[in-house]
Parts: C-alpha cells; structure tokens; sequence
C-alpha cells in the first residue's frame, strides 16, 4: 500500500536558488495493482519515487509506504520496498549469485531460508545459465534480470519501478514487463514509471499524468481518454503538457514551507 | 550500527577490490617492483657516472719538480701514489696540451669555452717557475679551473684536490726530512672523532627521514584510490543508489566502505616499507660485501630499523591510516565520476605534502606544537621510532595519538555527514555559468549566509590580512621605521572587519540580523559581564602552564610587550587593544560566520567551528599560544551570540576580557598592594590571583555557563528561516 499525499520537494540550486522537483503531489496504490506514474523526462517522476524509497526526503506533505511514514521511519520503509531504475546498476566484479546473495543478506536473510530465496527467484526468472558470470561480462538482458532479482529477493510488498525498461531493446523490455505484471498476480503493490504510453495501457489500472512537477491528470487511462475527449493516451498527453505549458505557475507557493526540514 | 551489517559490507567491498586489477597492481604488485628496480637503477646509474674517467688539461707540466712526480711515467694520468686504489686512478685521465696550443688554454675565455664544451672537465695552470718557488719553501699556486654548476665538475675538483693534497704531503715530508724535523712538526693538533652512534642509529637516520616520509605517502595513496572507486565509482556506476535502498543504514554503508579503506591504506603503507626495507638490506649487503674502509659506515648505514620501533610503526600507522581513509572517503563522495574524485588529488597532495616535507628538513624536532599539527606529529614520531629515539617517542606518544584519533574522528564524521546530504550523493552534472551564478548570488537572496559564504569570508579575511599587512610593513619601512600600532590597527577593521560587513550586506537579505545587531535583553549583557571577571582568574591562572608547554621565544615576548604596555596612554591602549579587536572579531566570527554555519550544521557543530576557526586566526595572525585560550573563548562568546541573538553581549564579553589583561599588565609594571588588589593577588607583582579567588571565579563561570546553555534561544522578534524571494520574482 502506497498514499500519497501533497507531496512537495524543493532543492537548492547554485544558480537558480530554490527550484522545486515536485510539487502537491497525491495518490495512492494498493495490494495487486499497478499504478503509472507517466511523463516526460525532467516532469518530477524520479524524484517522487526517490522520496517513496527514502533517499530523498520530502519539503512537504506525506508519503506512507507499508504502513511506514516515509520521513519517520525511513528503515521500516526500505526493508519493505524493492526498487529498479533504468539507473541502477549490478556490481561489475560481483557475479549474479554473489549479488543477489549480498543484497539477500543485507535484507537480514539467512541460511536456508536465504538459499530457499535464492534458488526460487533464479528459477522464476531463469537465470541458472548465468550463475557464476561476473556483471561485467553480462548482457544487457541478463544486467535486467539480475536487478530484479535484487529487487525481489526479500519478498517485499511494494515494488517500485522507476522507468525499468527505458534503454532496452524490444526483447528484454517485454521480459521485464512480463515479469511486472506476474509480480502484480502476486497481489504486490507496484508503482510504474514510464514515459512510454503503451506500457501504461498494457499494464496499469490507473495512472497519473505528471509535468513540471506537478500532477495534471489522474485516473484509469479509459476514464481519462473520455474526461478530457481523447482519441488515445499520447495524444491526452500531449493535450495535458500543453495545457501545463499554456498555464504560468506560481512558484511562490510551491517553495518548501519550512526550511528546517531541508536540513 | 550493526555490526554484522558493517561486516557483510566490508567483505563484499574488500572482495570487490581484491577482483580489480587496478588495485591489486597498486597495492601489491607495484611496491614489490618498484624498489628493487629503483635499487637496481641508483646502483647501476651511480656505477656509471662513478667509473666515467674524467678529463683534466694540465698546462705547463714541462715546469713539474722531477721528485715527487705529480704525473705518471707516460704522463697520461696522474702518479697512482697519490690515489687509494689503482683503480681510482685511472679515472682520472691528463692531457697535455702541445706547445703551441697551451697559449689558447691560458686565454680566460677560451679556456672557459673549453669546459663548457667539455673538452675539459678541469684545468690545471702549473707556474713557470714552481720549482724555484718550491726550491725556496715558497707556496706555489697551482689554479684548477671547473665548472661547479655540473656533477662533472665537482666530482673532478673533489678527485684532483685528493691528488693536490697527498702530492703536498710529500713535498711536505720531503722538506720536514731535509730539515730533520718530525712528523708531528707540521701538524702540531691531531683532532681525533670518536663516534658513540652504533650501526643501527646511523641507519636509523637514514631510515628516519625515508621511512615516515614514505609510510605516509602511501598510506594516503593506498587510502585514496579505493576510496574513489567505491564511492565515485559506484556513484558512476548506478550501484550506489541500490545500496542506499538497502536496509543498511547511512553510517553502516559508511564504515563498511571506511574499514575497507583502511585496509587498503595499511596494507599500502606496510608492504612498502617492507619491499624497501628488503631492498635496502640488499643495496646495504652489496656495498658492505666490497668491504672497503669507507664503505663499511655506508654498509652501517641502511641497517634495519629494530622490530620493536616497527611494531610502534605499525601500530602508529593504524590512526594515520583511519585520518586519511575518512578524508579520501568523504573527497571520493563529492565526486560524481571516478575522472572527478581523480582531480581532488592534486590538492590533497599539495595539503600533505609540506606536512610532512617538515619532517625532512634538519632542525625540526618534536614538540607539543608540531604534535598537535595532523601527519607532521605522526611523521616526527615515526621518525622518533625510527632513530630509537625512545625518550622523545614516550613523551610525546599520546600527545601525537590522541590528535590523531580526533582529527580521524572529525573526518569520519564529515565523512559520514556527506553521506546522508542529498546534494552531495545525488548531485546532478549542471552547466555552470558564471553570470548566472553571480546574478542568483546577488539577486536571490536568503536571510542567512550559508556555511560556504561564512568560510569564504573566513578564507578572505586571512587573504586580505597577508596582503594588508605585507603593504603596511613595506609603506612603513619605506618611510624608515617599523609599523606604528595604529596602523597595525586600522588594518585590523580592513582586514576583519571590512569582510564580514561587505558580504553581510552584500549576499543576505538581513545583514542586521545576520550580524546579530539588534539590542538584547540585559540579562545577557549581565551574562557577559559576570562570565568576563568570574573566568578572568582562570584564564590568567592557565596562561603559565600554556606557556610552559609551547614556550613564547623571548624576542617575540618583548616586542609584544613593548606594543601593549609601550608609551601610549591608557585610553589609548584600550582603544587599540580592547575596543577595536572586540568589536572587528566579533562582527566576523559571532556575526556572519556564526550565522552562516548555523545554517548548516546544528548549533553546537556550529558554535565549535565557529570558535575553531577564531582559534585558527589568532594562531595565523598573532600568536600559536593563544589557540587554545581564542578557541575556549570562542566557545563562550558564541553560546552568548547564539543565546542571546545578538552581537553585543559577546563584544562587552570580549571587551571586558581584554581590558582585564591590559590593567594587569600595567598593575604588574605598577604594583599596587594595598586595598582591593591586596585580596585578590597572591603576588600583586606578577599580577597572580589568589588561588582562592581562582576556584570561586571559576565555580561561578562554570554555573554561569550551564545557567546559559540551558536557557533557550531568545526568539523575540526572530527572524524566520523562511527564502524570502523566489526565482524569477524579483
């Protein structure tokens, strides 16, 4: 389970002073679903879902991951979650086994039920052939597999994945989706981001639509084809980032109200 | 912290280094190599340039006495009885000019052409008339003319003044004989050496300047380059931020990769003073096999240095290792790329390297001061260790450890801090532009300086102050006479007033409430004034014991002296000496650096970097001794400044303390014994406190002090924390 609620995240530039990644920011997410998060590169995506998994904390509002405030109990959080981004690499001079096995361990699992972990997750996602290859020497498919394979090894409730697919070529992608969705009959709670619209129309329930940071549309890609009269998802898209630019914001109010909590 | 977290880390992370090969080669594979190829070359390169035959033209030899013969019989090197081998002979080769050609030998000009083409590499000029000269005891003079500048050169002067030297002997005998007088005739002294050093305190000396030089270099090499790659490399590489996801805490990921550091860097250090040492017995057993008279001291020489100083070495390596591990950890963290944390190298060699090029020079020894400066204390008692020198190495083996461990302590903090700071760990790559910067500095501006601006305008203070001072010296010299104190002190509000007070304005949007200026409560003016005099006698009371551990030198005492109690007035003293210092000092450090590190830091970190940092000015423009009593004072004021939101308390604070010191050193010129002094003053002549008053003086402080840190901050009219303007909306 994921809520949240007015999230907000400013930062401080050298050059530009206070500039805020996200702002007013609220969903939520339950057990068994998929939700997308969709927008282009730069629109705040990442940095939410780096608050959710608690390497970034949050200026304003609140997020609860688990049952865990995300700024209270950032522990609780993390050895709940499981998280891949396109950004997220594997330890070159570690092999598939050795890695998994390490971020096993630092989930706290052990002996056989660590080996019993281990073994299924390789199974499920047939990674037996590359066992004993170092990160260096894999391919990209196998890099992809490996990762999730970190994400998963604790079992966690909630996955996180932050644009999991971007940068792969078309066979890969679809492994990585497929595993996503079977993830989802697992009954996991899963947060999706992407800025490819067929994904989000292949895989999730509902979705929102993020630009410069802040949500411009919300709700299951048919309900918002018919709310904003749309012939598909890219072209509501494209309508709602136009929209978003046409607007002139006030930044003003998208500063971060308390300037302790930066610190 | 768990420590099993912290173990399972440290196991993949060394694992991870020991299956890089770039680390392997630098830890392992490169000081194995290195020094027997560096022996080999010096022995080979030393051989070479030693067995060269050098060239000497001897003009007018036809003039040489027949007896004792300076030449040879062919009369193409010198008589070999004038060398200690054969060998050593031939390596010096004589040409004698034809007839004709000794004229162009004898023009200057010439002749100076020919040495430096090398022709020649000396020329000796034998007088016409050295055989009457010699006939009547007179002291022919025999010019060699060389070219210094060049090893060629001297090493052939060094060789021919050899030959010069015994050939004068036997003239000498040769006259004492025909004289019948006895040997001891022309050498009324014999000064005989006798050298109590054993073999291992001669190699010790050797040893001593290598040795700490070395295991410090490469102590920080070993430390940095693991600490680049995992930390800028994993950054790079997008495994960081999986790591960071983990369950793992900030400070576990942080040890893990500190410990694995360390082991890098001690591993570095030890193996290659090991493969030195090796090397070094080796070269030491082939000089001392050729077994000549003079190369046996050289054999004594590179003795080993004994097991127990090494296992001090070891064990002293240990904090030196943890100083550098957490410095290179909390540089490589800064970095994005391992291409970035390579460029922090340079200026973490250009720190460390005259730290410890100190210990090199001759004449520094260890001391309190230099045990509290960070790697020249481990350095000289390295050196200590080395030498034997057992005494100084026990008397000052905490004094140089304890530093250590807090500086390693500090760094691992910072370390640690780095790594829970968002902008650090997820610092994007941004094109930075100058005038935008610029315009965003002076436009976009927050109430508060941030922790950058309060150290840069630390930085420019000392800048302005070397500049500002260096020009009154020289003006004032130009105009014959040494500096006058009034210019010494309008220099001050120059150099550390001008800064704080020009930046306040110009990059916060509340210069008043950045210099604290608005009026406070009186209570913490009482504060001030109760903690001035009741601290006073302690203060003075330390002064001695200060000054017993890091002596003043004399000179410097008098001239100081001379400045506070010299011909001026009174008010005139106090104006130079309490008023002006108080009010600059405070604008600087409880004004804007204060408020700039409490931006930043929580306020205890602050307030101790803030009375760091006033310690450091007192050291880099007055005296070291004061340190400790600017850092303690510091710490005071700044709870003051914090408490109280304003400047005042702490400059009636500071302006009372100075005061005080000036009226004691007047009444110690000026001794009043009856009345009020006689009770305070055990010995009104050297204006020392009753002991009495001391303890009751420094009970008080203590409850003042406590009073004050718990009181909250005064919020009155505070001003908020909130950015006050946007981007774009001015």
């Amino acid at each position: 389970m994921i809520v949240v609620e007015h999230l907000s995240k400013a930062f401080r530039d050298y050059q530009r002073g206070w500039v805020s990644a996200v702002t007013d920011v609220s969903f939520d997410c339950r057990p068994g679903e998929i939700f997308g998060l969709l927008g282009p590169n730069g629109a705040g995506k990442t940095t939410t879902l780096r608050i959710l998994s608690t390497v970034l904390r949050p200026t304003g509002g609140r997020a609860v991951v688990a049952g865990f405030d995300v700024a209270t109990h950032p522990e609780a959080v993390r050895s709940r979650i499981g998280y891949m981004s396109a950004n997220t690499g594997i330890y070159d001079r570690m092999t598939a086994w050795e890695l998994v096995d390490y971020f096993g361990r630092l989930h706290g699992l052990e002996g056989d039920r660590l080996l019993e972990r281990m073994e299924s997750t390789f199974d499920w996602l047939q990674m037996n052939d590359f066992r004993d290859v170092l990160g260096s020497k894999m391919s990209t498919g196998m890099k992809q597999k490996v990762s999730i394979a970190r994400t998963m090894i604790h079992d966690p409730p909630v996955l996180i994945f932050d644009e999991p697919t971007s940068g792969l070529d078309v066979l890969v992608a679809r492994v990585v989706l497929q595993k996503i969705a079977e993830l989802r009959e697992r009954g996991k709670t899963i947060l999706f981001s992407t800025h490819a619209m067929h994904e989000v129309e292949k895989l999730c329930r509902r979705v929102a639509i993020i630009h410069k940071g802040r949500v411009q549309a919300i709700g299951s890609p048919s309900g918002l084809l018919e709310q904003y009269d749309q012939p598909d998802l890219e072209e509501l898209f494209f309508h709602l980032v136009d929209r978003a630019e046409k607007e002139k914001y006030d930044y003003d109010s998208a500063r971060p109200v308390d300037e302790t909590a930066l610190k | 912290m768990r420590w099993s977290i912290i173990r399972l880390i440290w196991s993949r992370e060394v694992r991870d280094q020991l299956r890089d090969r770039r680390t392997l080669f630098m830890i392992f594979v490169l000081p194995i190599l290195l020094y027997p190829i560096i022996g080999i070359g010096t022995v080979q390169f030393s051989a070479a340039l030693d067995q060269q035959a050098r060239t000497v033209v001897v003009i007018g030899a036809r003039f040489l006495p027949e007896t004792p013969p300076l030449l040879n019989a062919s009369r193409d090197g010198f008589d070999p009885r004038w060398f200690d081998s054969v060998a050593e002979a031939e390596r010096l080769k004589v040409v004698l000019p034809k007839a004709e050609a000794e004229a162009d030998w004898l023009d200057p000009e010439l002749r100076e052409r020919g040495i430096r083409a090398r022709v020649a590499d000396a020329v000796v000029v034998i007088p016409e008339d050295i055989r009457a000269q010699l006939e009547r005891d007179a002291a022919p003079r025999l010019p060699i003319y060389y070219d210094s500048a060049g090893e060629r050169g001297q090493i052939t002067y060094l060789r021919l003044k050899e030959v010069q030297e015994h050939w004068k002997n036997e003239i000498m005998s040769g006259r004492l004989a025909r004289d019948k007088k006895p040997s001891t005739y022309a050498e009324p002294i014999r000064i005989q050496p006798v050298d109590i050093a054993t073999a291992t305190e001669i190699g010790g000396g050797i040893w001593g300047k290598l040795f700490p030089f070395l295991i410090v270099m490469m102590s920080l090499t070993g430390a940095f380059y693991p600490a680049v790659d995992i930390c800028a490399g994993e950054k790079e590489r997008g495994t960081m931020e999986t790591l960071l996801i983990s369950p793992a805490s900030r400070a576990e990921i942080v040890m893990g990769k500190f410990l694995t550091v360390v082991l890098a860097s001690m591993t570095t250090a030890i193996l290659n003073v090991v493969s030195l040492a090796v090397t070094g017995l080796q070269m030491a057993s082939l000089v001392g096999g050729a077994a000549s008279a003079g190369r046996r001291s050289a054999a004594a020489a590179l003795a080993p240095p004994t097991l127990t100083s090494a296992f001090w070495m070891i064990l002293l390596l240990i904090p030196l290792s943890v100083f550098f591990s957490a410095v290179c950890l909390a540089l490589a963290v800064l970095a994005r790329s391992m291409k970035e944390g390579q460029y922090y190298m340079t200026p973490l060699y250009m720190i460390c390297l005259p730290l410890i090029m100190l210990t090199l020079m001759p004449g520094v020894e260890l001391n309190l001061f230099y045990s509290l400066v960070p790697i020249t204390g481990v350095s000289l008692l390295l050196k200590a260790l080395i030498t034997s020198d057992y005494q100084t190495a026990w008397r000052y083996f905490l004094p140089v450890l304890v530093p250590t461990v807090c500086y390693g302590a500090i760094a691992l903090r910072w370390a640690i801090d780095q790594f829970e700071s968002e902008s650090v760990l997820f610092r994007e790559s941004e094109r930075f532009d100058p005038r935008l910067w610029f315009r965003h500095l002076l436009r976009d501006k927050d109430p508060r300086p941030t922790g950058g601006q309060a150290l840069f305008c630390f930085a420019l203070m000392i800048t302005l102050a070397w500049f500002l001072m260096q020009a009154i010296a020289t003006s004032a010299a130009a105009n014959g006479g040494s500096a006058s104190t009034w210019t010494m002190a309008i220099g001050q509000v120059g150099f550390i007033l001008a800064p704080p007070l020009v930046l306040a304005f110009a990059l916060t949007s509340d210069p008043l409430g950045t210099l604290r200026l608005r009026l406070p409560r009186a209570k913490y003016l009482a504060y001030a004034v109760g903690l001035a005099l009741a601290a006073n006698p302690l203060s003075h009371a330390l002064g001695p014991i200060v000054e017993s551990l890091f002596p003043v030198s004399k000179a410097i005492a008098r001239s100081i002296n001379e400045m506070i109690s010299g011909t001026q007035s009174l008010a005139a003293t106090l104006l130079l000496f309490a008023v002006i210092p108080a009010v600059c000092e405070e604008f600087a450090f409880r004004g804007f650096i204060l408020s700039g590190l409490e931006s930043g830091h929580k306020t205890r970190t602050a307030i101790l970097m803030s009375a760091i940092l006033f310690g450091f000015l007192h050291v880099l423009l007055s005296l070291f001794q004061q340190l400790f009593n600017a850092t303690l004072l510091g710490l005071v004021i700044g709870l003051l400044a914090v408490r109280s939101r304003s400047i005042w308390p702490g400059i009636t604070f500071h302006l009372i303390n100075n005061a005080l010191a000036i009226f004691l050193g007047r009444m110690a010129a000026a001794p009043a014994s009856a009345g009020l002094a006689g009770r305070l003053f055990s010995d009104p002549a050297h204006a020392t406190y009753d002991v009495k008053v001391v303890l009751l003086g420094a009970a008080a402080a203590a409850v003042l002090i406590t009073r004050l840190a718990r009181e909250p901050n005064d919020r009155a009219d505070a001003v908020t924390d909130l950015p006050v303007s946007a981007p774009g909306s001015a």
